[in-house]
């Protein structure tokens, strides 16, 4: 524009430019940001009493920066009571609000107390500029107060999941045949009743159904049975189960929902309803299965969980976890505490498993331990994640009894594999799993491999091991993987060929920005319009704080964790500290949100988000996030004076 | 028009005069105020004689919808033909110095009278700049400005007759029409004073908080405004 011969004679007013010189956050401004946006003010005029903007009505198409003069900020109510909010003078603003919001709609009343002359910068102008500079977006996001991040967060918490009705949404969706646990126990009619309390004491079950001679089920007897018809009766233990059975016998289809069977159930005043799928009965369903499956406490689960006598029985638990964690998200907990409240379920869940399994197989030959690796080593699991997992033993004394071992731990990993599968745990594409034989190693394998890691990088392998590196202990012997973890401590500071391959990978991912700092989304394919959540935005600053933790010989697992000990050990300045955790706090409570609304839709969680789904909040903040990104990854590249690839 | 068409035998006006002329005959001066483009302008002179002094400066700011577009201001210096008298250089201090690689008139003025297109000029004692603007498009290009120009002085007096002197001034003796007086006495921000693009701002502040205080009282066009006082002199 300066260049055109008709503009040779423009010049930037500098009574705008001095005026933002010294008024925050425009200070910060390099002179080019500021005398363009100088160049975009208009200069407006209003007397005293003018109404600038009407609460609701208002299209707000100017941030409003008072020269002088001043102006009151007031909210009016259905019935017309005005409510002060605020004085705002020299140098203050207005309007700022429904622009970054993108409402574009003045929430407030502003009206002038003095004759007051404001610099007006169109919405557009704003925009870019909160967009382009990080210094602005924060002074505005912070002194619109927390309130508004706040809302940035009860918007994520709201508006994105579907309401529900009643705490009821797995009652009406769970179908009965999904929530039968095992094959349906039975017990001769003729057999006595003594036997049949016998049994459900070794099966651990409340109900046993009762079939005939030709093995046809015609009734059923429970434990309240047991208590009312023959103890409290006085009745003879030999007494055939046919005489107090319950005949004949209630059923429900199998596609029916929960919801159907709980209103059966209470119409009937019954506990147990067998569950029938084409003229077969294949389970039982019980007044605690839908207890269970309405109770959304994650204690409640956990409690559960810890309960399970069969592993088949830990299946189903597995599924309630999305449901405990929404109840989570709903009351506004952060991604931190969420994703740590998953691994502890999880762990529990690994816990009762393995426990279950050893107890099915018997004593292992030798201490062994179950390595947990990539998010859940890290502790930082959302939804059903895939699974990484391996197995460490100690070292075996004598050849006969490493073959012991190897026999022995095969069977237990292959076993509890299907098993995790069974509890909707999706298998490692890359076999990363302890079913595969790579994977289970006494300890001088494991040592072998990190060696091989640490001392001969090739960057294809150092990509493909930075997740080994995050292993830890999830059951069994946990002084083996603590011993292998101060092994690493010890040696991997030291690697500095090894670390920069690993530095080199962290700066892979690059932020979504364009130039101009617009979302950058997927152009075509399978997530056309959409933006990886995990590749880009969580990867990066797992891979920084992994990185620098094995630089220092930080022996945390956890991101949050490695950065906060980064920072008390003074690698990493407090302003980048605290930047960046609010940076991946933000991205993983966009991603826990994300999944909870696919799973709700009956879809499988991913990470594609897409940005055109967000509140400009959401979209501004995302992008804040991602500039965090770029620091950090410009930070790896100083550290280990890398340009930029 | 025979002058005219003689004038231009002398020296071809440039085309936009006549269209300019043309445009401003058949203005519509009922429209609100908010619907016409202002330009604001001052200039600076080597001293008040419109026959020997000139313009060593010039600075407009323009109105849109009554708002200042602070990006599409327009200031240049001009190098004036004759030496530059000192005691000039103390009211403006523009130095000879300064002036020396300016550009002549003749090349300033056709981007100032583009800048000006088919806006209303403004300016605060417009008949003296005006002056010495139609003196030199004269002499150059044989014709003068057309555009219609609006006084801020002429405004303020109105405003005063009309509704008294502001507060601040009523201990003094009379009113003052100066405008750096002026502006302190309405209370608008100030603007360093004889610079001609500070001056021209500063007399754009003051139109502004002039036409939107007589649109508070009712006065919605120009006319209305000018009819509030009892000339309705407002074209040159």
């Amino acid at each position: 524009m300066r260049a055109s011969p008709q503009n040779i004679h423009a010049v930037t007013p500098e009574i705008v430019l001095e005026f933002l010189a010294h008024t925050l956050p425009f200070n910060e401004l390099d002179t080019d940001t500021l005398r363009n946006l100088a160049n975009s003010c208009l200069i407006d005029f209003f007397p005293k009493g003018t109404v600038i903007f009407r609460q609701g009505q208002t299209q707000v198409r100017y941030f409003h920066l008072i020269q002088k003069g001043g102006v009151k900020i007031y909210l009016k109510d259905e019935d017309g009571t005005v409510t002060l909010k605020d004085f705002r003078g020299e140098g203050e603003y207005f309007g700022a609000l429904p622009i970054i919001q993108g409402t574009n709609v003045a929430n407030l009343n502003v009206e002038t107390v003095e004759d007051t002359f404001c610099f007006l910068f169109p919405r557009e102008a704003f925009l870019s500029l909160i967009q382009s500079c990080p210094k602005v977006t924060h002074y505005f996001l912070r002194s619109l107060s927390e309130k508004l991040v706040k809302t940035a967060y009860a918007q994520l918490r709201q508006h994105k999941i579907a309401p529900r009705t009643e705490n009821a949404l797995f009652l009406f969706s769970a179908q009965v045949g999904d929530i039968v646990r095992g094959a349906p126990r039975a017990i001769a009619g003729s057999d006595s009743v003594r036997m049949a309390a016998a049994r459900m004491v070794e099966l651990h079950i409340g109900s046993l159904l009762v079939h005939d001679q030709e093995k046809k089920i015609v009734g059923i007897i429970t434990d309240r049975d047991l208590r009312t018809k023959v103890v409290a009766a006085g009745l003879d233990y030999q007494t055939p189960v046919s005489r107090i059975m319950a005949t004949p016998l209630k059923t429900i289809p199998s596609h029916k929902v929960c919801f159907d069977a709980m209103l059966q159930m209470m119409r009937l005043s019954i506990h147990h309803l067998a569950v029938e799928q084409q003229g077969t009965i294949t389970g039982v369903i019980t007044t605690h299965d839908i207890m269970i499956l309405q109770g959304t406490s994650p204690l409640f689960l956990f409690r559960e969980i810890v309960a399970q006598r069969t592993i088949e029985g830990l299946y189903p638990l597995a599924r309630k976890i999305p449901a405990v964690i929404r109840t989570l998200i709903e009351e506004g907990a952060k991604a931190n505490n969420i994703t740590r409240m998953i691994t502890v379920l999880n762990d529990h869940l690994l816990d009762r498993l393995l426990t279950l399994l050893v107890a099915e197989l018997g004593p292992p030959p030798l201490p062994f331990c179950w390595l947990v690796m990539g998010s859940e080593g890290r502790r930082e699991q959302t939804f059903i994640t895939d699974q990484d997992n391996a197995l460490l033993y100690a070292e075996p004394e004598s050849e006969a009894q490493g073959e012991l071992a190897a026999a022995y731990f095969k069977i237990l990993g292959e076993k509890a594999i299907d098993h995790l599968i069974g509890c909707g745990y999706p298998p490692c594409p890359g076999e990363i799993m302890a079913s595969n034989p790579k994977w289970r190693q006494p300890v001088s394998g494991w040592r072998g491999y990190f060696d091989h890691w640490l001392r001969n990088p090739e960057p294809l392998e150092v990509m493909h091991s930075a997740i080994f590196f995050d292993f830890r202990a999830g059951y069994g012997d946990a002084t083996l993987a603590e011993n292998l973890r101060q092994y690493l401590v010890r040696n991997v500071p030291q690697q500095e060929i090894f670390l920069l391959h690993l530095a080199q990978n962290a700066l892979e991912a690059r932020p979504p920005l364009s130039f101009f700092h617009n979302l950058i989304v997927e152009k075509d394919g399978e997530h056309k319009n959409s933006l990886d959540l995990k590749k880009k935005g969580i990867a990066p600053f797992v891979d920084f704080a992994r990185l620098f933790a094995l630089k220092h010989g930080i022996p945390e697992n956890n991101t949050l964790g490695r950065l906060q000990i980064l920072h008390e050990d003074g690698h990493l300045s407090r302003e980048l500290y605290s930047e960046t955790v609010k940076a991946y706090e933000f991205l993983m409570q966009l991603r826990l949100v994300h999944q909870l609304r696919m799973i709700e839709q009956q879809h499988p969680p991913d990470n594609h988000l897409n940005p055109a789904d967000l509140s400009e909040l959401e979209k501004q903040t995302l992008k804040e996030a991602f500039e965090v990104v770029r620091r950090l990854q410009s930070h790896i590249r100083q550290e280990y004076r890398l340009g930029e690839g | 028009m025979p002058f005219s068409s003689l004038s231009r035998l002398f020296r071809p006006a440039l085309p936009m005069f006549a269209e300019n002329k043309r445009y401003f005959k058949s203005l519509d001066q009922f429209q609100p105020v908010e619907e016409y483009e202002f330009v604001v302008f001052d200039t600076e002179l080597t001293g008040l004689h419109e026959r020997q002094d000139e313009i060593v400066s010039i600075g407009a700011v323009r109105i849109k919808r009554l708002q200042i577009l602070a990006g599409e201001t327009f200031y240049a210096q001009v190098k004036p033909e004759k030496p530059l008298p000192k005691n000039s250089t103390l009211v403006h201090r523009i130095t000879p110095q300064q002036l020396e690689t300016a550009p002549p008139l003749a090349e300033v003025l056709p981007s100032f009278i583009d800048y000006c297109g088919k806006a209303l000029l403004v300016g605060h004692f417009v008949d003296l700049d005006s002056a010495f603007l139609n003196r030199a498009c004269r002499r150059l290009f044989g014709s003068p400005l057309h555009n219609p120009c609006v006084d801020t002085l002429r405004l303020a007096q109105i405003h005063m007759e009309r509704f008294g002197a502001p507060y601040r001034n009523k201990i003094d003796a009379g009113p003052s029409y100066n405008l750096t007086e002026l502006s302190r006495q309405y209370g608008l921000p100030s603007f360093v004073p004889h610079d001609a693009l500070q001056d021209a701002l500063q007399t754009a502040y003051l139109f502004l908080f002039l036409i939107k205080k007589f649109q508070g009282e009712g006065y919605r066009t120009l006319r209305e405004i000018f009819r509030a006082g009892h000339g309705a002199r407002w074209a040159l």
